[in-house]
């Protein structure tokens, strides 16, 4: 039976709800916003005792559908004072779904902090303060083991940055073999988690039942049809890009093509990119671990397996995930090319709770403050262990890159609604500027990927310099809204944009669990209505058009090699949501 | 004229290094097009995704060269 889960941290309570009426066939991202935009006052204080959060498995998580464990996250955002939705891949979520929780809501707030306790039985606390002010590789191994392992829990938790409330802080979840390296890294959802005094969830669904499929002849259907687009696509087949190279595949391209933010966004071209890329990952695994190392799973029944390691010298695993993102954020971006810098950077982000971009970008914009050249990874390294040990410095920088940008005199800060950009430079790639420009979540490649057209040849052939992209932008946005109610990682957009049949094995898969008749159309409209909850949110919030708008910098500084400048005008972007 | 090369992910073994990235060039006849620069470097044609010269994705073969253009070519690649 679908149910909620209510926990409130101030008298540590938690009671079971029926899904109301009005939720009904709502999920991941759609329930997280509908949930946040019903029941948070939108001026409230994102630390303060009326925020929530809200963690939702996607309508397929749980069930047989390739590709589809990911867990949503909901909340207002410390970093964007704007509703944020952000989902990692994991199993901690298809046991919630198991249990019949589509929604935890976490409320009030604590002294102290706390480990919440999820089985069949309901809810338990006990104090998690001996638990705090570790590294989570410290954390999750003894956890595990005193949680019957990870064949019967998967563990939720926030790092030293969450326990101090940093704006950049993400919460973690482990992956398929335990380790603590899959977030739900961006606008602060951690510091959230922290301020309610909750450190850590560990779910147990021992005793569950298989979630419910009310039409199992459509949902196979729509579940082999996923499978085979997935395993046919050049993207998303086994040894093809993703599983070979991980999604740092990207740098190399994104970098030809003049669009990969070096930097901190002087430049569109790192001449060490090819260093740090993923060409460069599988090429030195080999080097150093004597074999060719194909991807992993982040989470239970991923067919992409996209998730990669690095390796030290002697062989032994140095750290994982390293993402196009973080190889980015710590590398490019900070004009770092030795890889085994940027995995460290990348390591200490896992242990200390934080997400790779918003720290990439703070590192960065800290740079040109002058607090380390450009290049100098051991003193990026230094500086990501302030933040662990909560110096002041380093909660500065775990406050962000425009907190950082403030602090330091910086005009150059790479910001849309106060979270850093990611790793595509909108000078250069005309409609992911408009993306980053208008979405709900601030500066977010992940809230419409419009690069598959305008870089990499995915359902169709843009140019980017193009600036006819508003529509792109908009569709794109509410197709990815929709993605992440259904449960399935973004990744299978490579595919199912490209093979119709795919996209057609996602909604019946939907229709086949929740005995819907949803068509493409549906899609559309579902992922409007989600967009326009969270449109609502921010517009309560206090946000107005003149919120979506790119940094001036980029409007008077041309960007090398293509000296191109922001030239999109306002009242283009504005027509994106017509508004 | 000379152009100067950079393959990435699967092509890399077409490359005199092995290596995806490692800039290597090319000696072609004046007028040479894409196509016949495809044809040089033993690249099957209907594994090439993406072009990428100077900066900017080319999508028509017969696009001529010119010296030192910088060519990288793409199988299909993602990621996010
Ligand atoms: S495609 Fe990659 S990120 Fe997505 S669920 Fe699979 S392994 Fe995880």
């Amino acid at each position: 039976m679908d149910r909620i889960l209510r926990i409130n941290m101030t008298d540590r309570s938690a009671s079971f709800e029926p899904m109301p009426k009005q939720y009904e066939n709502r999920a991941g991202r759609w329930l997280t916003s509908s949930i946040i935009h019903d029941e948070v006052p939108a001026t409230c204080h994102p630390l303060g005792p009326n925020n929530k959060l809200v963690f939702s498995p996607g309508i397929v998580t749980g069930t047989s559908s390739p590709t589809s464990s990911r867990i949503s996250v909901g909340g207002k955002s410390p970093l964007t004072g704007g509703i944020k939705e952000a989902n990692a891949g994991t199993g901690w979520g298809r046991r919630l779904a198991r249990l019949g929780i589509r929604a935890v809501i976490i409320e009030g707030r604590a002294d102290g902090f706390w480990l919440l306790k999820i089985t069949k039985n309901g809810a338990s606390f006990e104090t998690a303060d001996a638990w705090t002010g570790k590294k989570l590789s410290e954390v999750y191994p003894k956890l595990f083991e005193r949680s019957g392992g990870h064949k019967a829990v998967d563990i939720c938790s926030i790092g030293i940055a969450g326990e101090h409330r940093m704006p950049a802080a993400g919460i973690c979840f482990n992956d398929q073999n335990a380790r603590p390296t899959r977030y739900a890294g961006r606008g602060g959802l951690g510091a959230v988690m922290g301020s309610k005094g909750l450190k850590m969830i560990v779910v147990d669904d021992t005793g569950s039942d298989d979630v419910p499929v009310a039409n199992k002849e459509v949902f196979n259907g729509g579940r082999k049809n996923m499978a085979a687009a997935l395993t046919e696509h050049a993207i998303t087949k086994p040894k093809g890009a993703l599983n070979s190279y991980g999604t740092a595949v990207l740098v190399n391209i994104i970098n030809e093509a003049g669009a990969l933010p070096t930097r901190n966004f002087r430049s569109g071209r790192f001449e060490g990119a090819a260093k740090i890329a993923g060409e460069a990952i599988f090429e030195g695994n080999k080097e150093r671990t004597g074999s060719e190392l194909y991807n992993h799973a982040c989470s239970p029944g991923c067919i992409i397996a996209c998730s990669n390691t690095w390796h030290r010298p002697d062989g032994s695993e140095h750290t994982s995930c390293v993402e196009y993102e973080s190889a980015w954020a710590l590398g490019a971006n900070c004009g770092i090319d030795n890889l085994d810098q940027v995995a460290e950077l990348n390591l200490l982000c896992n242990e200390y709770g934080l997400d790779t971009i918003e720290i990439g970008g703070a590192l960065a914009v800290a740079m040109e403050g002058g607090l380390a050249a450009f290049g100098d990874g051991k003193r990026a390294i230094e500086l990501v262990h302030e933040i662990g040990r909560a110096t002041p410095l380093g909660k500065i920088l775990g406050a962000g890159a425009v907190a950082t940008g403030k602090v330091f005199g910086v005009s150059r800060v790479p910001h849309v609604k106060g979270q850093n950009m990611p790793a595509y430079e909108p000078r250069a790639i005309k409609g992911i500027g408009m993306t980053y420009a208008v979405s709900t979540m601030g500066a977010d490649h992940t809230s419409g990927y419009t690069i598959a057209p305008e870089m990499l040849g995915v359902s169709g052939k843009l140019d980017p310099l193009n600036p006819d992209k508003a529509e792109l932008a908009r569709n794109f946005q509410y197709a990815t809204a929709f993605i992440d109610t259904t449960g399935h990682c973004l990744f299978i957009a490579f595919a199912i944009l490209d093979i119709a049949s795919g996209f057609e094995g996602m909604v019946e898969e939907c229709n086949g669990v929740l005995g819907t008749k949803w068509t493409a159309e549906d899609v559309a409209r579902i992922g409007k209505e989600i967009l326009d909850l969270e449109l609502d949110f921010n517009h309560r919030a206090g946000f107005t058009k003149l919120d979506d708008r790119l940094p001036e910098f980029m409007l008077y500084e041309p960007l090398p090699p293509h000296n191109v400048v922001w030239d999109i005008a306002d009242s283009e972007i504005d027509q994106v949501f017509g508004q | 004229m000379r152009v100067e090369i950079r393959l990435y992910a699967t092509f890399a073994q077409y490359a005199p290094s092995q290596r995806a990235g490692d800039p290597f060039s090319a000696q072609l006849h004046d007028g040479a097009t894409l196509a016949d620069l495809v044809g040089k470097l033993r690249i099957p044609e209907e594994s090439i995704h993406l072009v990428i010269i100077n900066g900017r994705i080319v999508h028509d073969r017969c696009q001529s060269l010119v010296d030192d253009d910088r060519v990288g070519l793409f199988p299909p690649v993602g990621g996010g």
